[in-house]
């Protein structure tokens, strides 16, 4: 795009299109000749006419070669003016770099950190949850049947002896409950933890546990009302503390791995293109 | 500016010819309309209330077919004699072009008549009537489409028109006529095979 | 024809023939920026045409057992109204944005095939007046047939020679038969265009987003129309010689206009909305002084719901009873069409997000943009639900949804396009503050008309009533939605003020008055005829970043 008007190294015309209402006539006549079915033949039969000449008109503007005009090119006096280099620099957007607002995890903690996370922090609840049971009401199996209310609604109708005893189809229930849960929150642990803004620590410990203690708090009445009945919250609590402690000291302790979050979207899919060829290897994000 | 062009651009820079882009932009968008024509007719086999049905009425149309689908064949020959400058050839195959999509179009015609006549099928008698003739009619437009120009080239080249200099336009014109074809096999295994 | 000559004099010849050298340039003008203008105030002056009606309609509605228009009059207003705000507003404006910007965005001097251009336009514009011509040509039933009245999705068996007597359907079906000629004409264009046109260098991936959106659109728009166009063929047929497509009582089927219809028709409001999303991808970047938040993805998201749309017409048609596996299906298949939407709108916001923004008038009308077009896609994935559809069907919840994509996103995406490349078009700058004033008066006026809505639809106000009784708790939601109709009126006269305020003494734009990245602002403002005096040739998807800033350019990165 470099222009110098020293040399004289522009064309003196340029070759464009040549005017024509051929095209005009050739619509209009197509209008009229469909129109023709709304009102009277005859439009049709002008329609016609009028199509078929403009159609001869456009093909002797085209064949046998596109007809042109030269339309003489300005003085250069009146072209635009050449696009200048702005005086300001570039701060482009570096990851790391000091006052950046963008906080990207460049290296996480692999799935598998989350899963044994979220088994050991179910463990550890686990265990909290059987002390109260035999703190409070005499019977580790308490909790286990409470759990399991979640799915089976004749629990909840049982007395609170019954809630005491240890029932096969409950355990299993609670159990499989219990599992599931524990390993997805574990693995959101994992996946959230380097994102978390500074003390790691009290946030996968307390915040984070209170903050899914208040959710549970808001819909238990919904969702699990034997549980709702007879829940001691001081305990509960302690217990995803417990959880959330232990689930983020396991999963904290595994090694991190690199994401690929700062390589552009070809490399990331491993596509060979030739837009994989970079001056530099470093992509913009 | 000097420095931007320490990057060179591509020194070779090709396109796809805009009349090759267009063309095939076209053809898809007749495959989208007789595609809905095509549903139609799937959609009301078996769905007309009162006769006649097309196993009454319908027979294969065998000379039709092979005539508009060897038109294909030779308008290849034809656009092959006008490459190298055959021009006698490209006549002959141009004019048998013609002609066997004139048969077509005949063919098409007497069916109809006796379908209209004999058979009393009109595009009114019943769903099966109204999809038959829009689809098969909707194809034979296009055949009558395309003949016009394989005549207007035909009359021009006759009259001495140089119509070497037109190479691309008459593979274009080519092409829309094996599209033609192509939708062809389609109209006649929905109408004369699946709809019996 | 005996002796063919063939003059390349011919062009002045045929000069000497014309009237007058000014109508005759535009007449038979076959330079894309021309057109491109022609198609742009053609749209506009449909676009009052559709609003008076409107206007019309919620003057009608203000009240209960309101006596502005009678229900025959009110069933044409809102066909009319809607009928035009689609084929004859929402169409020629994508013609007429790609016509002007794709060559001068990809270095080209004019669109692949200029003559086929014109036709495209003038097929439109006389298809358009076709429509039009119903208010005088179409003699109904005793004589009181006038413009068609059957709603802007005409359906079967309503449209039936039966039931629509006189000739007001078929103005319907002819007018918007033949304004679609043009609308593939068109699209056929920008294809060839984007591929077969580009200047040195202009890799697809470095073509600018807007005319990624734009060819993406074209390809929609040449696979979407035909099956429009192929019902209608089918109902003239029914029409006219007594066929039974959609005639129940010979074993035709009025379902299947429906399923005609939305082939066409939920792609085609997709179309509509694209040139929305076009504009903003280009704009937000630029005012917000950062490249646009993850390209290729955003190509991808726009290509995807290309895909997409074509999957998810039976959405309009829950209603109807189709087998549960259907409704399964296509309730499904348009929540899909929520994952690349919701793409979009995060890397706009993640455009804007760390960015130096200029809140200027373009981008103003951007961010609203972003925000409404949000929450129509909220109302659009609510109503994707087939148990919530059952209910919220054909009331005013459904309008207030599409207005919301129509007006709040489509609207103001158009209108952020015309601030910002207004400036390239004519040379003046529209004024910065009239056009706060337009932008706030249509937010304002907006939100008023069109939030109250979705309370009468919950309420159960059907749509397309001519009135209604008192009692129902709609006064007062009507009553606002009324005075909001009017506040965006305001901002229309305002922005037809600013527009012409501008053309007389609006103030001089230079070539380049936003700083902006892509190839069209390298050229003056309006361009010249043949746009480039020399070919430019590109490194990158923003060649005018690259000569700004040479020390740090795009194409080290790309």
């Amino acid at each position: 795009m470099a222009e110098e008007d020293t040399k004289h190294d522009y064309p003196d015309a340029v070759d464009m299109p040549a005017p024509s209402f051929w095209p005009m006539i050739l619509a209009f006549g197509v209008t009229l000749l469909l129109t023709g079915i709304v009102t009277n033949y005859v439009v049709t039969l002008v329609g016609f006419v009028l199509s078929a000449r403009a159609a001869v008109g456009w093909w002797r503007d085209v064949i046998p070669h596109e007809l042109h005009e030269e339309v003489p090119v300005r003085h250069p006096a009146d072209w635009a003016v050449p696009v200048r280099t702005t005086g300001r620099s570039v701060a482009s957007l570096r990851v790391g770099a000091a006052h950046h607002r963008m906080r990207i995890p460049e290296r996480v903690h692999p799935y598998k950190a989350g899963i044994w996370g979220g088994i050991a922090g179910g463990i550890a609840m686990a265990i909290l949850a059987c002390i109260y049971g035999q703190v409070a009401h005499g019977s580790i199996w308490y909790p286990v049947n409470l759990l399991a209310a979640t799915v089976l609604p004749s629990i909840s109708q049982a007395g609170e002896t019954a809630l005491g005893q240890f029932q096969l189809v409950a355990f299993g229930v609670a159990v499989g409950v219990h599992t599931i849960t524990s390993i997805l929150v574990g693995v959101l642990y994992a996946v959230t933890l380097p994102m978390f803004p500074r003390r790691a620590p009290l946030w996968a410990g307390f915040i984070v546990p209170l903050f899914w203690t208040g959710l549970i708090a808001a819909t238990l009445a919904l969702t699990n009302p034997a549980l709702n009945d007879h829940i001691n919250w001081i305990w509960f609590i302690a217990c995803q503390i417990a959880f959330g402690l232990v689930a983020g000291f396991v999963a904290a302790k595994t090694q991190r791995i690199d994401t690929m979050q700062n390589l552009p979207f070809i490399e990331r899919a491993a596509i060979e293109s030739q837009w994989s060829e970079k001056p530099d290897g470093k992509g913009r994000q | 500016m000097a420095s931007s062009a320490t990057q060179p651009v591509e020194t070779e820079w090709r396109l796809p010819d805009r009349g090759t882009v267009g063309i095939i932009s076209l053809i898809l968008t007749e495959i989208s309309l007789f595609s809905i024509f095509v549903i139609a007719y799937l959609f009301y086999i078996g769905k007309s209330l009162t006769g006649p049905f097309p196993k009454d009425v319908l027979e294969f149309p065998v000379l039709a077919t092979i005539c508009l689908l060897s038109s294909s064949g030779t308008i290849v020959f034809a656009e092959h004699a006008l490459k190298h400058r055959k021009m006698a050839m490209f006549k002959m195959w141009w004019a048998v072009t013609i002609v066997l999509g004139l048969v077509f179009l005949y063919e098409t015609g007497v069916e109809w008549h006796d379908l209209i006549y004999d058979k009393h099928l009109t595009i009114a008698t019943n769903v099966f009537g109204s999809t038959f003739y829009s689809l098969v009619g909707l194809h034979a437009t296009h055949v009558i489409v395309g003949m016009t120009f394989l005549l207007i080239v035909f009359i021009v080249t006759m009259r001495g028109f140089p119509i070497h200099t037109q190479i691309r336009r008459v593979t274009f014109l080519s092409w829309y006529w094996h599209f033609v074809d192509a939708v062809w096999v389609v109209v006649f295994t929905v109408v004369y095979i699946v709809g019996r | 024809m005996a002796t063919v000559d063939y003059p390349l004099e011919k062009s002045r010849r045929q000069r000497e023939f014309s009237l007058s050298e000014a109508l005759y340039s535009w007449v038979a003008t076959v330079d894309h920026k021309r057109l491109g203008l022609m198609y742009m105030t053609s749209a506009i002056i449909f676009f009052l045409i559709a609003g008076v009606m409107a206007m019309v309609i919620r003057a009608q509605l203000i009240v209960p057992e309101n006596h502005v228009v009678g229900p025959q009059t009110f069933n044409r207003l809102f066909t009319m109204h809607g009928t035009t705000m689609v084929f004859l507003v929402g169409m020629p404006i994508i013609a007429g944005m790609s016509n002007y910007l794709i060559p001068l965005m990809i270095g080209a001097r004019d669109m692949a095939f200029p003559r086929l251009n014109a036709f495209g336009y003038w097929i439109f514009l006389f298809g358009g007046i076709l429509l039009y011509f119903s208010y005088l040509g179409a003699n109904g039933l005793f004589g009181a047939g006038s413009a068609p009245d059957v709603g802007w999705f005409a359906y079967a068996p309503l449209t039936e020679r039966a039931f629509s007597r006189g000739t007001s359907t078929d103005y319907w079906i002819l007018g918007i038969l033949v304004s679609g000629i043009g609308s593939i004409v068109s699209a056929i264009n920008v294809i060839a265009t984007t591929l077969s046109m580009r200047c040195k260098g202009m890799k697809l991936s470095r073509m600018p987003l807007f005319v990624w959106v734009m060819v993406v659109d074209a390809w929609m728009v040449i696979l979407a129309l035909p099956p429009l166009t192929a019902g209608q063929v089918m109902l003239l047929f029914d029409r006219y010689l007594g066929a039974n497509f959609f005639n129940t009582q010979a074993g035709g089927s009025a379902v299947l206009w429906q399923h005609f219809f939305w082939i066409f028709g939920h792609p085609e409001v997709y179309i509509l909305i694209f040139p929305a999303f076009a504009t903003v991808s280009e704009v937000v970047p630029v005012f917000s002084r950062k490249p646009i938040f993850g390209r290729q993805a955003m190509v991808g998201a726009v290509v995807a719901i290309g895909f997409i749309s074509f999957g998810v017409w039976a959405h309009h048609m829950f209603a109807v009873g189709m087998a549960p596996i259907s409704n399964i299906f296509f309730a499904t298949a348009s929540f899909l069409v929520a994952v690349p939407t919701g793409v979009k709108i995060f890397n706009w916001l993640a455009t804007i997000w760390g960015g130096k923004i200029r809140f200027a008038t373009p981008m103003l009308f951007c961010v609203a943009f972003i925000f409404q077009f949000l929450i129509a896609g909220l109302t659009g994935v609510m109503l994707a639900v087939t148990p919530f559809d059952w209910q919220l069907t054909d009331s005013y919840f459904v309008v207030a949804h599409f207005h919301y994509t129509l007006t709040g996103s489509f609207l103001f995406g158009v209108f952020a396009a015309i601030y910002y490349w207004f400036p390239k078009a004519t040379g003046k700058m529209l004024s910065e503050t009239i056009g706060k004033w337009h932008f706030w008066l249509l937010v304002i006026g907006f939100h008023l008309t069109f939030d109250p809505q979705h309370i009468l639809g919950i309420l159960g106000m059907p749509r397309r009533v001519y009135t209604y009784a008192p009692g129902r708790g709609w006064e007062p939601w009507n009553m606002i939605s009324s005075i909001g109709a009017a506040i965006q009126a305001i901002a229309i006269i305002c922005f037809a003020w600013n527009v012409i305020r501008a053309l007389i003494k609006g103030e001089r734009a230079g070539d380049d008055p936003w700083d902006a990245w892509t190839l069209e602002w390298t050229t003056t403002s309006p361009p010249p005829e043949y746009n480039y005096e020399t070919d430019p040739e590109v490194r990158s998807s923003r060649p005018l970043w690259d000569l700004k800033h040479p020390e740090d350019p795009d194409w080290k990165y790309e």
